[in-house]
This record gives structure tokens, C-alpha cells and sequence, in this order.
């Protein structure tokens, strides 16, 4: 396997940085469930949704603003301390949820944990220390006490302050597309993706503003700068047609589960055994998210995992054109770069030449 | 770098950064070509692989972390999810019986 295997792969500070966003994303995804289940009660009942309902409307904002958040903290105090750490978080979180009015994802994400450090300090203090007989009456009211003082905190402290660096990072993602100056973004996260830390990027950046912006707007385009198939799509693509002989044969089930189930780890390994092929993904990243800037695209709610359906399923009612138009144009565009820089089949790594036959005769009806 | 005897196999951890993507995926893969040979195949992520694993299997974009949280367990990095040629040695290894080198 040398000839896939890049020189440089997996150092110290590579590893640190995906545990940390892999701490981050950890809070996020075990709740995608609940996610999904906003999105569709949004998508459909919200006033220009597909079926608007007052009643059932009313869901939208505690479950955003309350609920998500609180989950949030809940599971990342459970990472920390188990099941007294997730308790801890979640009440601790309500400090920072009624503090503010808009999603507290990243409050959440700071205090959950946070409290659950506070109420592991405690108990290893005062564990040894509590009387035969008397560890339940101790532990139900240090975890009490801690969870009530971190709720205050979280209201008075860390509230204001995420506040303020929520409302800081919205005006430069604004200014961003304002500027039309959001494509260039995929030049940092496409490479950041393939390096795994594809999750901590959409979950643990994106994701939380992504949810300030559609609460204010009714949809977000932040949701779909990761999480957008195409880019991966077209590389496949390229791959099946133009790729080193031995793994064609593996790319049209490796689009499937891409593209449809949206494991997007699964052409991670295709971008990384040929590092160049990292300028197609980030020119695929790049068109789409161009195209969903021009046409106003957004959606609800994050789409994970990123598959094609996830996406329609949380495009806002009269989204789908710009939505789809993103995803196909990334997927040509991809497919071109990565074509070209496969010299469509000679500089594939093959000792043979392929020029005469193409084995697969997979349907592609994503490149333009 | 650890060993380990295919019989002394009980559970093999696919891990991957959230344990919910490809990880369940390789893991039912493994599942269904292991079936009947009394092997657990457990997906978890990558920061939390369980104590009890005498096999981890994991992308080598992961091999660093998977090292930090199980240092002492047989490490078989793969480089592609579909029909990795590591993966399709650890199962003939197992079913013919022999070695597993981490």
C-alpha cells in the first residue's frame, strides 16, 4: 500500500485537534434525532411552511431555544462525569438558555461540561469524606447545589459573554456573504474535512451559527458549507471514469453510501491517497457554495448525515431549485478539477494505459 | 506492537470520530463475516474505545487518537472502508486461525 499511503500523516497536534473537535461534535451528534425532529416541524408548520399550523407552530421556538440546548449540555456533562455530570449540565445549561433569546448552542457546549467538572471536583472531595449511610442525602444536594450555583453563573456570566461572541461571529459570517466572499471558505474546510475533523467543523462551528441565523432568517446557508455531497460526488465520479484501475470497481457502492447515506468518511480515503485531489474537493465546495449564495439557498436546520434526501427533507418550502442546483454544480465542478488532474485516466498510477474500455457502466446523472 | 491469538479474540471495536457514520457501517460489514464465530463487533468512537476490545480496527487518520485511548490493544489501521486489504486479512486470519499482529 505504499503508493496510497501520504509521507506525512497523523501527528501530536493533528490528533489533539480532532479530539477536542471530536469532544465538540460528541455533544451534538448522539441529538441529531432531535434536530431532524425541529426541521420537520419547522419545515412544515412554521407560517410559510408547507402545511402551516399555528398550533403545532408553537413547538418551534421552546424546542430550538430550550430543548436543543439543554440536551446539548446534557450530553456533554455526560462525557465528563457520567450520568450526575449529564444532570449537572443540563440544569447548569438552563442558566445560559434563559439568559438569552437565541439558541444557546455554544453556551451549552462551554457550560455543560463545565458543571460537570464542578460536580467531579466535588464528589471526589467529598466522597471520602461522607459518613456510612449518609451518600445518598450527600450526593443528591452536592449535585444539587453545584447544578443551581452553575445555572446562575451560566445566566450571569457565561450568557452575556457567548452573547457577545455569538453576535461577533453572525456580523463576520454576514459580512462574509455580503461580500459574496463565502466560497473562499472551502479553501480551509474542505482539507480540514478529509483530515477528519469533519464533524468538528459542522457540528462544532457551523452548526451553532448556523441555528442563530435560521431562527432570525427561517434558514441558513452555514448548514450546507460542510455538509454539501457534491464535492465528494464529482471526486467519486472522476474516480469511477478516471481512476487507478484496482478501485474503480469499489467507487459506484462507495457513491451510494456517499451520496445516499450520507457517510461522506467514505472518499475521505480517495482524496487522501492522491493529496492532490484536494483542490477539486475544495473547487466543488466552492461552486456550491457560490451557487447557494446567488441563489439564496438555506436551509433549516443542519442535515446530518449530509445525504442528498437530509438535505430535501430540511430545504425550506420553495428552496429546492438553489439547494439542488448547489449540490450539482459542486458535483461538476469537482468532477472536472479531479478529471483534469487525473489527466482523464493516463496519470491515474496505473502501469497500464487506460484509454479504450471503461469497465463500469454505473448511470452518472450528476455531472453537467 | 501488541499481539494477539485468534482465539483469544472475544471483541473487535471499530472506531471512528463520532462512532454513529462509518464506523456502525464497517461494523456490520465485519458482523456478517464473522457470523457464528462467537465475536462481538462493537462500533464506538474513537475517544471512548472500551477497555475490554482485544481488537481495534480504525481509518489511519485515527490511528493516533485510537493509540491514546487504547494503548495496550491490537491496532489494525485501514486506509479505505470499502474492501480494505487489511480488513480482508484479519478476517482470513481469524477464520484459518493464527496471529493477529497489531
Amino acid at each position: 500500500m505504499t503508493e496510497y499511503t501520504p509521507a506525512v500523516y497523523g501527528t501530536g497536534v493533528k490528533a489533539t485537534i480532532q479530539r477536542v473537535g471530536g469532544h465538540l461534535a460528541g455533544m451534538i451528534m448522539p441529538n441529531i434525532g432531535a434536530f431532524i425532529a425541529w426541521g420537520l416541524i419547522t419545515a412544515l408548520f412554521i407560517p410559510t411552511g408547507w402545511l402551516p399550523n399555528e398550533d403545532f407552530a408553537k413547538l418551534v421556538d421552546p424546542i430550538i431555544k430550550a430543548l436543543l440546548p439543554v440536551l446539548i449540555g446534557y450530553t456533554g456533562g455526560r462525557m465528563v462525569h457520567g450520568q450526575r455530570g449529564a444532570v449537572v449540565g443540563a440544569v447548569a445549561t438552563m442558566g445560559v438558555v434563559v439568559g438569552a433569546d437565541i439558541p444557546m448552542f455554544l453556551g451549552a457546549m462551554i457550560i455543560g461540561p463545565l458543571a460537570a467538572f464542578v460536580i467531579k471536583l466535588v464528589d471526589g472531595f467529598v466522597q471520602q469524606r461522607t459518613r456510612a449511610g449518609f451518600e445518598m442525602l450527600v450526593d443528591n444536594f452536592t449535585a444539587g447545589i453545584a447544578g443551581a450555583g452553575m445555572a446562575l453563573l451560566g445566566m450571569w456570566g457565561i450568557g452575556p459573554i457567548v452573547r457577545v461572541v455569538t453576535d461577533a461571529a453572525g456580523e463576520a459570517v454576514e459580512w462574509l456573504i455580503g461580500n459574496s466572499l463565502l466560497p473562499l471558505a472551502s479553501v480551509l474546510i474542505e482539507p480540514a474535512k478529509v483530515l477528519f475533523l469533519n464533524n468538528a467543523i459542522n457540528h462544532g462551528v457551523l452548526g451553532p451559527l448556523g441555528v442563530a441565523e435560521a431562527v432570525k432568517h427561517g434558514k441558513s446557508i452555514l448548514f450546507m458549507l460542510e455538509s454539501n455531497p457534491g464535492p465528494g460526488l464529482g471526486l467519486l465520479l472522476a474516480y469511477l471514469f478516471f481512476g487507478p484501475r484496482s478501485l474503480r470497481p469499489s467507487t459506484p457502492a462507495a457513491m451510494i453510501i456517499h451520496f445516499l447515506g450520507g457517510i461522506h468518511e467514505i472518499y475521505f480515503p480517495y482524496v487522501l491517497m492522491k493529496p492532490r485531489l484536494i483542490l477539486a474537493v475544495i473547487a466543488g465546495g466552492a461552486a456550491g457554495a457560490f451557487t447557494f449564495l446567488i441563489t439564496g439557498a438555506g436551509l433549516v436546520a443542519t442535515p446530518s448525515p449530509g445525504s442528498i434526501f437530509v438535505y430535501l427533507a430540511v430545504t425550506p418550502k420553495g428552496g429546492w431549485f438553489g439547494v439542488l442546483a448547489g449540490v450539482v454544480i459542486a458535483t461538476a465542478a469537482s468532477f472536472a478539477v479531479a478529471a483534469v488532474l487525473l489527466g482523464f485516466g493516463r496519470k491515474s498510477g496505473d502501469d497500464e494505459t487506460p484509454a479504450d474500455e471503461t469497465p463500469e457502466s454505473q448511470p452518472a446523472p450528476q455531472e453537467a | 506492537m501488541a499481539d494477539i491469538e485468534t482465539t483469544d479474540i472475544r471483541k473487535i471495536v471499530v472506531a471512528c470520530d463520532a462512532g454513529m457514520g462509518s464506523s456502525v457501517m464497517l461494523a456490520s460489514q465485519l458482523r456478517k463475516q464473522l457470523k457464528g464465530l462467537g465475536i462481538e463487533v462493537q462500533h464506538t468512537p474513537v475517544n471512548s474505545i472500551p477497555a475490554d476490545a482485544d481488537v481495534v480496527v480504525c481509518h489511519k487518520g485515527l490511528a493516533d487518537r485510537a493509540r491514546k485511548t487504547a494503548p495496550d490493544t491490537v491496532l489494525i489501521p485501514i486506509t479505505i472502508f470499502i474492501g480494505d486489504p487489511a480488513v480482508t486479512r484479519l478476517v482470513t486470519t481469524i477464520k484459518n486461525g493464527g496471529t493477529v499482529h497489531g
